[in-house]
């Protein structure tokens, strides 16, 4: 009685290997193009995360928060009527002090933001003007940093304004000049408030330059008579990573001013829309130089194997004539290719890995600006450090593996095809 | 599948036609033959005059156009490919003019290849092996690549790989005509031996005339068909 058909996986294996190691100068070839096309696309994802990373963290510092807490309709009225109860705020506070948000979060911080003007001796503009905790604030926000002249808020301020450096321009202002600020209270009536400019800073960010001022809340709120009441809270999180794990902890935790149709919690995405739309438009751009890259790659190793198999058909016909089948005549190659794509897969994403962990103290690009003097580039309203701490984000790298395998499987299977499908009589022909 | 009955092969009105562009090739008209057991056979005839063709019929390498062809009792057209693979593996050995040997694996190696195939356990390739590579006159040289042997050498251990499997059939295409008169005395001396103390079966395909005087049958072939038929004593 005839044994059932062995599928002989441990000679396919080792012919694969042998096969590999035999032409040494093509697999090692191969091995590098793939390989380097493995470090390169991993770094370059880690790379763009980090600077993502960094756009998002100037973004939610100076914008919205990691997660954003707003009274509904804020988000378009940017009108007071539609603020938060100061109740909120410490509902927010409890909240992100039990887990998951003691682990994740890192701040909160709080802003009272109205439109209005700005008037002083020389004239008027329109001004964004927040309220703010100067230490809190002074603490997170970039803002403080960028202080050209004079200082950022103090703890005990009362009177006074930091100002952007194109809205000083603009109304003739210098340090401890007085402005009055303008703007619609509780009561529908325009109320005015002197202050005193402490601070000019420039971000480089003309929307912000030329019409942000930050004044201390406690004054905001009296002069609006709004008491502790905010228009925004926003909750800084260690990762960006977090946020949704965050927004739905706050969803849950705010569920009952939520129901009232008081408060909506929103993560950065949704608060700050262009950020994350320029964001997901160059990642997708991203993966598709890469894309592009390893299908020239594949090309590659569909056209290196296939010249191996086209050379090797009398050892394939050998093979057919010893007893494997076509589909395990297949599978010798096909294996060659899963071996040697795995393999490469894993150094190349390592390579990539190791290269930003070698760069975790981050990668300075300024060369890149030339003789320009910059000291932060600016991408949708935000600045970017040009120095850049690559971030891992290991979805990303198992996606980067599921693709490179994926490639590496879909380079091998022609060839297997072909090696399965030679005419074994016509291969095995004896040439002189 | 059936039992043998007593032959290694037969063929019963094999026809093999290859079309090529427009025109039909007979390559193989009407044969039928029947090869006993422990026979020492060569098909001979000019070339193109269809025994490598027979020989891949019978191998089942190709399949024919019409006719039956039974192997060790099994009948070829009845069998899938991955049947005819197994039959391959277990009944049949194979020599070929340019030896085939597989360039990654050693002497030794290729030499258990069709053993490995058939899952014969390590300690009985080695014996086998052993006895044969002593037989042969290859002993020493099991860890060469086939790129370190002479072509007598590599034929040896081709034949070798094709009788340690103990096959019911040894096919062999012109197993001498790469090789010098020398290396090809010692190389039908070393099949003759085996044909009979093991009682291997062996068909060759030659033009080779020392081949044909030492085989003990003699079927010899013009454009496609049997000629004559001679066995001697």
């Amino acid at each position: 009685m005839r044994a059932r058909p062995s599928l002989h996986v441990g000679v396919i294996l080792m012919l694969a290997v042998r096969n590999l190691r035999r032409n040494l100068r093509r697999t090692i070839l191969t091995a590098t193009s793939f390989v380097i096309g493995g470090a390169l696309l991993t770094f370059s994802q880690t790379f763009d995360a980090g600077t993502h990373e960094q756009m998002v963290d100037s973004g939610v510092r100076t914008g919205s928060g990691h997660v954003a807490v707003e009274a509904p309709g804020f988000r378009v009225s940017r009108r007071i009527e539609d603020r938060l109860p100061g109740s909120t705020l410490q509902l927010v506070r409890a909240a992100v002090a039990s887990p998951p948000g003691a682990e994740r979060v890192t701040d909160v911080f709080y802003r009272l933001t109205v439109h209005g003007l700005a008037t002083s001796a020389t004239g008027a503009r329109p001004a964004q003007i927040l309220g703010v905790d100067p230490t809190i604030e002074a603490a997170l926000s970039p803002l403080d940093e960028q202080v050209v002249e004079g200082r950022y808020l103090e703890a005990d301020d009362r009177l006074a304004a930091y100002v952007g450096a194109g809205l000083v321009d603009a109304l003739d202002l210098r340090i401890g000049s007085r402005l009055v600020l303008m703007a619609q209270d509780t009561h529908k009536e325009v109320a005015g408030q002197l202050v005193r400019v402490v601070g000019i800073f420039r971000t480089g960010i003309g929307e912000l330059d030329e019409s942000v001022i930050h004044v201390p809340i406690a004054t905001a709120g009296e002069w609006l008579g709004i008491g502790d009441d905010v228009t925004n809270i926003g909750v800084m999180v260690d990762s960006s990573l977090a946020v949704p794990e965050i927004v739905r902890h706050l969803g849950r935790e705010l569920a009952e001013p939520i129901a009232r149709g008081e408060a909506v919690v929103m993560g950065w995405q949704e608060a700050m829309p262009a950020l994350y739309t320029m964001i997901v438009f160059d990642e997708w751009v991203g993966f598709l130089v890469l894309g592009i890259l390893f299908v020239i790659i594949g090309f590659s190793i569909i056209n290196t194997v296939l010249m191996s198999v086209l050379h090797r058909h009398r050892e394939f016909g050998v093979l057919q004539a010893l007893g494997l089948t076509p589909r395990q005549t297949s599978s010798v190659v096909l294996v060659e290719g899963l071996l040697q794509t795995v393999v490469c897969t894993f150094i190349g994403v390592g390579l990539g890995l190791a290269v930003t962990a070698a760069l975790s103290d981050g990668l300075d690009i300024s060369g890149l600006y030339g003789s320009m003097d910059i000291g932060e580039v600016e991408i949708v309203g935000v600045t970017v450090d040009p120095v850049i701490v690559p971030v891992v984000n290991p979805v990303r790298i198992l996606q980067i593996l599921g693709f490179m395998l994926f490639v590496g499987v879909v380079s091998s299977l022609y060839p297997a095809l072909r090696a399965g499908t030679i005419d074994v009589t016509e291969s095995m022909k004896f040439e002189r | 599948m059936s039992e043998s009955n007593g032959y290694a092969v037969r063929t019963a009105g094999v026809w093999k036609i290859f079309q090529q562009e427009a025109e039909e090739v007979q390559a193989v008209r009407d044969v039928s033959l029947t090869i006993g057991r422990g026979e020492f056979t060569a098909l001979a005839g000019p070339s193109g005059s269809g025994k490598t063709t027979l020989l891949n019929l019978i191998g089942g390498l190709t399949r024919p156009t019409r006719g039956e062809i039974w192997v060790a009792g099994s009948e070829l057209g009845a069998l899938s490919n991955r049947e005819l693979a197994q039959l391959r593996l277990e009944q049949v050995g194979f020599v070929f003019q340019a030896y085939n040997l597989l360039p990654v694996l050693t002497a030794l190696e290729n030499a258990e290849f069709p053993m490995l195939l058939q899952g014969v356990p390590a300690a009985e390739r080695s014996e086998r092996i052993r006895e044969l590579f002593d037989r042969t006159g290859m002993t020493g040289l099991e860890d060469r690549r086939p790129g370190k042997l002479s072509g007598g050498q590599q034929q040896r251990v081709a034949v070798v790989r094709a009788v340690a499997s103990q096959p019911a059939l040894v096919l062999a295409d012109e197993p001498t005509a790469n090789l010098d008169s020398h290396a090809s005395e010692a190389l039908l001396d070393m099949m003759a031996e085996l044909n009979r103390e093991l009682g291997v079966t062996f068909v060759f395909a030659t033009h080779d005339g020392h081949v044909m005087e030492r085989s003990r049958r003699l079927v010899r072939m013009v454009d496609g068909a049997i000629d004559s038929d001679e066995t001697r004593s």
